[in-house]
């Protein structure tokens, strides 16, 4: 455990929390609700800009963050939750026991067809079947029409790779991080490693878990071993499960299992999982998302990689304003009714995204929503010449609706850049890819396509500071400005972060410092960490979220003026950096008005408020 | 509403109709599909692999699609799109949406598994629904390669990529198979499977089976690994909508379009899809 002891040196007041693990702290899940939000907070927060006295450095008096804040994003989540609260328990489980357990499953199976109510005669479960089956296909998603055992069996095979994994190896379990998804009668969903049928005794046993504790009216949230930390979390009927050794905090890891249940909702929707599961306890989810085992297995590799997703923010590709203002325009002018979000993409970086006005009214792009569509591109990739329309689910802005995204790259074969329009249309296919013309016409003419080729991701050394090797630097919204996309600047690695592990290794550092930042029980404002092979130091203000990295012999006075400098050049090329202002356009005076009432064939209406239809 | 009236009614116009009404300044220089073909079939068996083939002249490991996706052929002189739809049951509310007004559907099956071909008729027939009413049908068994050791060997769909390699195969080929690279895997579906599968298509569509392409004609067995039949599907396929699209073109020329008319003008037919 390197994490509290290594701080030796200068510590001033900075606290290390405590042997870390086994510190359960009362905060709900909404503790890291709030961090996906935390902006909110930290603009709350009074001003303490003056944060670097005399002395350097000054650790903040906790402030323990108000476990409610009022947002809808947090409010749709924290309802699947509410009777959660209260004093949750936690239990210490010697972990070998997950992979010795196996004897138990069928055992952990009956509790917890136990614990989910009623179905279990033949006939009743039949009918409801039935119901099921009845109801699906009249909303227009196909059930098998024949006996299901069979198919269920058939439809899981074909992914290869991974899937094959022996899980009874010891290579298995020594894999960094495992994700486990499974439904509440404990059948699994999804395993990151191994095949699903093969774990089925070991998810069974989670589900028993999660069903004894909840019998207790409680709620289990982790288990801690010497090795492996494992984190449960439920939502609506499904129960995702984190093993890992990767020495992350709990709301870390809280926090990336919400990425994976967000990322199922894309695809599926909430409305529908909980339809599905209302008629149906037992069924198996993975029919319905069988091909999207890869989406899932690169969302897990992107959150391990790419520290987008620990800070909760958009990471865009560096451009000069001007280019990037007459992108915009160009998104501005090729617009059709419904269209919603149109967002340019390069190099797996956001360039520029311009949204319908009435959209921007209530609600805004969550930037994991975001992220979550960046995944789908690069999961959709392999097959770069078509023009993509799909449905998705942005769940953070509404987790029962779809959108149906436009993907196309304006650049083959090199594929690199990449339109992506959001329109609430699903007929809306041909008027959006007569956008997507106009645009590519308006980037021939300005010859934008060779502009965005030459842009790309900078070097640290641009900065002009010595000793610093790396940063994150994510700004706050400015409190009265109408709410903007969060987003963070980062250079890129360099050495002696080239290889991957070493990569990984400074990605963990951060990662640590991340989670005693915003520990729930002893939140940190300031921490200046001397590790054996860098020095890191990590600030929060009512403004921005900082991490920096330094050579290991930086002094710490050198530190502070190395921040000062990097921060007074942050605001000299912010223009470049960030996108400013995202731009707003209006499509129709009433967009939701030609996306309802259409009766063609096997359509559906929807019974949505704003006009976003539902696909099943 | 308006629209969808109108797409319902002209079917083979739909690309344009759409067009016209939901985007005011139309520009000109998108090339119009003239006619609209569209890949159907259960998860795994093959349908990008397919199209991947014909139009990329390679086969290449794909992932499961997303949704559907949109490509525009140019064949001679016509533009032809294909839309490669998902199979996965997550999508299938899609699946009548891509269908709208298609002048043809390729239904594809694995013909290593007996239960992809079930599935054309239990899942995806019922999305042809909206397919224009003189659509024309495919049955393909792709993976042939997996059986049939004359389809290991490139033959037609090779083209370019593949002609030195499958030229040196496919002297021998009617005479003696040579003894394949790979065992054999079992065949599950026949092609009189296919056939009968077709006829009851046939059926369905309330299509007259003497009017209508011949089974023999219209069932293929594919293997987009290797290329066999691959290009001879499409071909096919093109040659036979080739109707259709000069209609329309001759319409097109019509500013306006009579949408009364180009339904009449149409094959009279004994029955009609709901």
């Amino acid at each position: 455990m390197e994490r509290g002891n290594q701080e030796n040196g200068i510590r001033e007041e900075v606290k290390t929390d405590e042997p870390s693990s086994l510190k359960c702290t009362d905060q709900t899940v909404s503790k890291e609700l709030t961090r996906t939000i935390s902006s909110e907070n930290h603009i709350n927060s009074e001003d303490d800009d003056a944060l670097v006295d005399e002395n350097g450095m000054k650790a903040s008096q906790e402030r323990p963050l108000e476990p409610q804040t009022k947002d809808s994003t947090a409010d749709n989540h924290l309802e699947t939750e509410a009777p959660s609260d209260g004093r949750k328990e936690e239990e210490t489980v010697d972990l070998p026991a997950l992979s010795s357990v196996d004897s138990a499953g069928a055992h952990s199976l009956s509790i917890s067809e136990d614990t989910t109510d009623s179905i279990h005669d033949d006939s009743g479960e039949f009918v409801v079947t039935m119901l099921a089956r009845a109801k699906l296909e009249e909303q227009g998603m196909g059930v098998k029409g024949t006996s299901s055992p069979l198919l269920e069996t058939g439809t899981a095979v074909g992914n290869p790779a991974h899937q094959d994994e022996d899980v009874t190896t010891e290579r298995w379990r020594q894999h960094r991080k495992h994700v486990f998804v499974l439904s509440e009668a404990g059948k699994p969903i999804y395993s990151r490693y191994g095949s699903e049928e093969a774990l089925s005794s070991t998810m069974g046993v989670m589900m028993a878990l999660v069903s004894f504790v909840q019998s207790g009216d409680n709620i289990i949230r982790s288990v801690y071993s010497d090795e492996h930390t494992v984190v449960f979390m439920q939502r609506g009927p499904l129960v995702l499960v984190s093993v890992s050794s990767s020495r992350q905090s709990e709301q870390q890891l809280r926090t990336e299992l919400l990425y994976v249940y967000n990322q199922i909702v894309s695809m599926l929707t909430q409305a529908s999982i909980a339809r599905i599961f209302e008629h149906k306890k037992n069924y198996d989810l993975r029919r319905l998302l069988a091909g999207s085992e890869k989406i899932l297995d690169g969302l897990l590799n992107l959150v391990d990689s790419d520290p987008s997703f620990l800070l909760s923010a958009v990471h865009c590709l560096p451009l000069a304003s001007s280019l990037r203002d007459s992108l915009s325009q160009i998104l501005q002018k090729a617009i059709t009714p419904n269209l919603v979000f149109s967002i340019l993409i390069a190099k797996n970086q956001l360039l520029t995204i311009v949204q319908e006005k009435m959209v921007i009214d209530d609600a805004r792009l969550d930037p994991s929503d975001l992220h979550l569509l960046l995944n789908l591109i690069g999961a959709s990739s392999a097959f770069q010449a078509g023009e993509i329309w799909t449905p998705i689910c942005l769940p953070n802005f509404n987790p029962d609706c779809y959108f149906y995204a436009y993907i196309s790259y304006l650049d083959p074969p090199e594929c690199t850049v990449c339109l992506l329009l959001l329109s609430t249309d699903k007929e809306a296919f041909y008027a959006v890819a007569e956008c997507k013309r106009k645009i590519e016409e308006a980037m021939q003419s300005q010859n934008s396509l060779t502009a965005i080729a030459k842009a790309q991701s900078y070097s640290v050394s641009q900065v002009g500071v010595s000793d610093l090797r790396h940063f994150m630097y994510k700004p706050f919204d400015v409190p009265d400005n109408y709410r903007q996309l969060t987003q963070f600047t980062s250079p890129e690695m360099e050495a002696p972060y080239c290889s991957e592990e070493e990569k990984m290794r400074l990605l963990d550092l951060y990662r640590d410092m991340h989670s005693r930042i915003h520990s729930s029980s002893r939140p940190l404002k300031l921490i200046y960490h001397v590790a054996e092979r860098e020095t890191l130091l990590a600030w929060v203000t009512s403004k921005f979220e900082l991490y920096t990295c330094f050579s290991p012999l930086v002094t710490k006075a050198s530190a502070i003026n190395a921040i000062t400098k990097l921060l007074r050049w942050i605001k000299k090329e912010e223009d470049r950096l960030f996108i400013r202002y995202p731009p707003k356009y209006s499509t129709t005076p009433n967009p939701s008005k030609s996306s309802r009432g259409g009766k063609g064939g096997a359509d559906h209406t929807d019974s949505t408020d704003n006009g976003v239809l539902p696909l099943l | 509403m308006i629209i969808k009236y109108s797409v319902v009614v002209s079917p083979s116009l739909k690309a344009n109709q759409r067009q016209v009404t939901t985007t005011m300044p139309e520009s000109t220089k998108m090339k119009k599909p003239d006619v609209k073909i569209v890949i159907l079939g259960d998860m795994n068996v093959g349908k990008t692999s397919l199209l991947h083939r014909y139009t990329e002249r390679k086969f290449k490991d794909t992932i499961s699609t997303v949704g559907g996706a949109f490509f525009l052929k140019q064949w001679g002189p016509y533009n032809i799109s294909i839309w490669d739809t998902a199979g996965r049951e997550q999508f299938h509310g899609l699946g009548s949406m891509y269908c709208r007004g298609a002048a043809a559907v390729i239904l594809t099956y694995d013909v290593t598994n007996w239960q992809s071909l079930a599935e054309l008729e239990d899942r995806f027939l019922s999305l042809t629904d909206t397919a224009s009413t003189d659509c024309i049908f495919a049955i393909v068994g792709n993976k042939a390669d997996l059986t049939d050791p004359h389809a290991q060997a490139a033959t037609s769909g090779g083209g370019q990529a593949d002609a030195e390699l499958g030229g040196v195969q496919t002297q021998p080929l009617p005479a003696c198979p040579t003894p394949p690279a790979s065992p054999l895997l079992n065949k599950q579906v026949s092609k009189e499977d296919a056939m009968a599968l077709y006829g009851r298509v046939l059926r369905y569509k309330g299509l007259e089976e003497k009017t209508s392409p011949p089974a023999e004609k219209m069932c293929f067995e594919t293997s987009a690994k290797t290329g066999y039949n691959v290009d001879m599907l499409f071909e096919t396929l093109f040659d036979m909508v080739l109707p259709s699209i000069l209609k329309k073109r001759r319409e097109g020329e019509n500013s306006t379009v009579d949408l009364e008319e180009s339904r009449g003008s149409k094959r009279t037919k004994a029955g009609c899809c709901a």
